[in-house]
């Protein structure tokens, strides 16, 4: 990756994060398989694949969330494969699930805040103090993740009273409340519709601006073309290609994955 | 006043203690741990102040402070056992523990009575500290509701996946559950048994779970108020039943029944239930009846990913224009 890419000219730096020969398996079930990958600085990286190729899987991994069965993960060329899924927020990791995880009992201020205080807790920053802990308050990173996503006015309201895609803006908010150095969102926009997701690309694509690394999982080709810098496809829980937007849906072995799975349901 | 407070002190003493048990085990339950080892915490804090007073001469409130130490130790050592237990089999081990000490109790021979239990445990604890003790307590309690500290109590018992991506450690959290439950266990079998100078096998045993867990139902598990809801009424009733004589016991569970099946979040969860409706309403005529406050594009409902599990020919087909396009650009 150390070639131009678009026009994008992407120095050779210590990745953000990489992840080398990465396996994840459940039981006999080869969810990921063999991955290696690198997500470099002031990139939105993507991932496409069909359904079940081990896409949220290989985040659940990077994440911590989900045990290796093999392989290694390094951030800032530091391995960390051995750490809780808790101490990934500390180093500058956020993340959004696939499924809306939002707290029902909190209105959307409260849930954003969330991603705040864990900003507030990370070792590389100085501690709040407990009467700051205990004072109910708004924290600057809320009001600007609320502004960036489009949230003002939703503020009070409760995630039940909240359409869809109101529901995945908010958890977006939680995430870069965080104010991380690596963002995984894992469909952020699925059940979106064309305007709202032109949104949130435009949004991602600010955040890369200033520098915020990203992995996108989306299964809306346009959109990542519109919004990714680097793309990998994965199958089966192999990555079978990776390249530019353009290059990846246009090999063929990419082709064959979409349209060769029909092909065999149909047979 | 003073007649009042005369002639119904030993309500009030018991309103006290069962709050303090309450909270014991309502402050794991909205961590999400269910954990009814706070009963269990309850006889070895009053057992062991009492043991503390009659055998080694100590003041009542000095008793008191070790009991609640012992117990919360003990709740640390039981948690690091089986907090990785979860839902039905963490509350069968926590009840197993209440169990033990029981039997314990009965046991104990000299130590702690045998069937007789313990009496004469003469103090200078007085009502007054007692209520004192439980107004700090429930204070402390009421602060762990507010803030940061509220948002991730509610992530740890909601969604303990998310909590940990947020940068919560759900383990201490869990951990913490069970040592706190331990010494408000402890807090409110010591300061009970100072007040009413003795304690017995019968005054420890399954029925404390059974009361605590009525008090929190009826009253609400998800807030301080709510125990004292509960508090109030279930050391209140039985006094203001006993008149209906026989039918108190079907009264009695009828309320609980009811509570449970109707009222889920308890007699406090409709109060909640209501400022919210009332936000709403408040929030609906600012924004001159519409629902939504800024004009918000509709959204659609996840259509595909969760149920057609694979791209259509249609959408594979769009692979593959998107690739002739991005030739062309
Ligand atoms: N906890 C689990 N236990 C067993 N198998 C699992 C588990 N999680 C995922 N799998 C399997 O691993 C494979 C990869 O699943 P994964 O959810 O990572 O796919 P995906 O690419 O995210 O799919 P989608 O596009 O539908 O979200 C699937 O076959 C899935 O059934
Ligand atoms: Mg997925």
């Amino acid at each position: 990756m150390a070639a131009s890419i678009g026009d994008r000219s992407v120095v050779s730096t210590t990745p953000v994060l990489e992840a080398r020969e990465v396996s994840v398996h459940f039981g006999g079930v080869r969810a990921v398989e063999g991955v290696t990958l690198r997500l470099e600085p002031g990139l939105i990286h993507g991932i496409i694949g069909p359904n079940g190729s081990g896409k949220s899987t290989l985040i659940g991994a990077i994440t911590r969330l989900t045990p290796l069965t093999r392989g290694q993960l390094l951030f800032d060329g530091e391995p960390y494969q051995g750490i809780r899924p808790s101490a990934m927020a500390g180093l500058g990791v956020a993340r959004t699930f696939q499924t809306v995880r939002l707290l029902p009992d909190l209105n959307v201020r409260d849930n954003i805040q969330l991603g705040a205080d864990a900003e507030a807790s990370a070792k590389t920053r100085p501690r709040p103090g407990w009467y700051q802990r205990l004072r109910p308050s708004v924290s600057p990173a809320v009001a600007d993740a609320i502004r960036r996503t489009g949230l003002e006015g939703w503020e009070d309201y409760y995630p039940s009273e909240l359409s869809y895609g109101t529901q995945r803006r908010v958890e977006i908010a939680r995430a870069i409340s965080m104010n991380p150095r690596l963002l995984l969102l894992d469909e952020p926009t699925a059940g979106m519709n064309q305007s709202e997701r032109a949104e949130i690309s435009r949004l991602l694509r600010d955040l890369r601006d200033e520098g915020l690394c990203q992995l996108l999982v989306e299964h809306d080709v346009q959109m990542m073309l519109d919004t990714c810098d680097y793309v990998f496809a994965m199958n089966f829980g192999e990555l079978i290609a990776e390249g530019t937007p353009a290059d990846v849906v246009q090999n063929p072995l990419v082709q064959e994955a979409y349209l060769g799975r029909k092909g065999r349901q149909h047979a | 006043m003073i007649a009042f407070y005369d002639t119904n002190l030993v309500l009030i003493q018991a309103t006290l203690s069962g709050l303090v048990l309450a909270l014991a085990i309502q402050v794991p339950l909205r961590m999400g741990v269910f954990s009814f080892a706070g009963a269990g915490s309850y006889g070895i804090g009053a057992y062991l102040s009492a043991i503390l007073v009659l055998r080694q001469g100590m003041p009542g409130p000095v008793a008191i402070a070790v009991a609640v130490l012992v117990a919360a130790v003990i709740g640390l050592l039981l948690g690091l056992l089986i907090f990785k237990l979860n839902g039905l089999y963490l509350a069968m081990a926590t009840v197993a523990f209440d169990l033990i000490i029981s039997v314990i109790a009965i046991n104990g021979g000299d130590l702690t009575g045998a069937s007789t239990g313990l009496y004469g445990v003469l103090t200078d604890f007085t009502t007054g500290q007692m209520f004192a003790l439980t107004v700090l307590v429930v204070g402390l309690v009421a602060l762990s509701e507010r803030g940061r500290m509220r948002r991730r109590v509610d992530a740890v018992r909601d969604d303990p996946e998310l909590a940990a991506s947020l940068g919560i450690n759900v383990r201490r959290y869990r951990l913490v559950a069970f040592v706190v439950s331990g010494a408000l266990g402890g807090l409110a079998g010591g300061m009970n048994v100072m007040v009413r100078t003795a304690i017995g096998p019968l005054d420890i045993g399954f029925g404390l779970i059974v009361l605590a867990l009525t008090m929190i139902v009826v009253g609400g598990s998800r807030s301080w108020k709510g125990a004292v809801i509960g508090a109030v009424i279930f050391t209140w009733l039985p006094d203001v039943l006993a008149v209906i004589g026989e039918w108190q016991e079907l009264v009695y569970g009828v309320i609980v029944a009811v509570a449970a099946v109707f009222l889920p979040r308890g007699l406090y969860g409709v109060i909640v239930d209501l400022t919210k409706w009332l936000g709403r309403i408040r929030r609906k005529r600012r924004t001159g009846g519409a629902e939504q406050p800024v004009d918000a594009p509709e959204s659609v409902e996840p259509e595909r990913v969760e149920l057609d599990n694979t791209l259509s020919r249609e959408q594979g087909g769009e692979v593959a224009r998107m690739a002739a396009q991005s030739e062309v650009s």
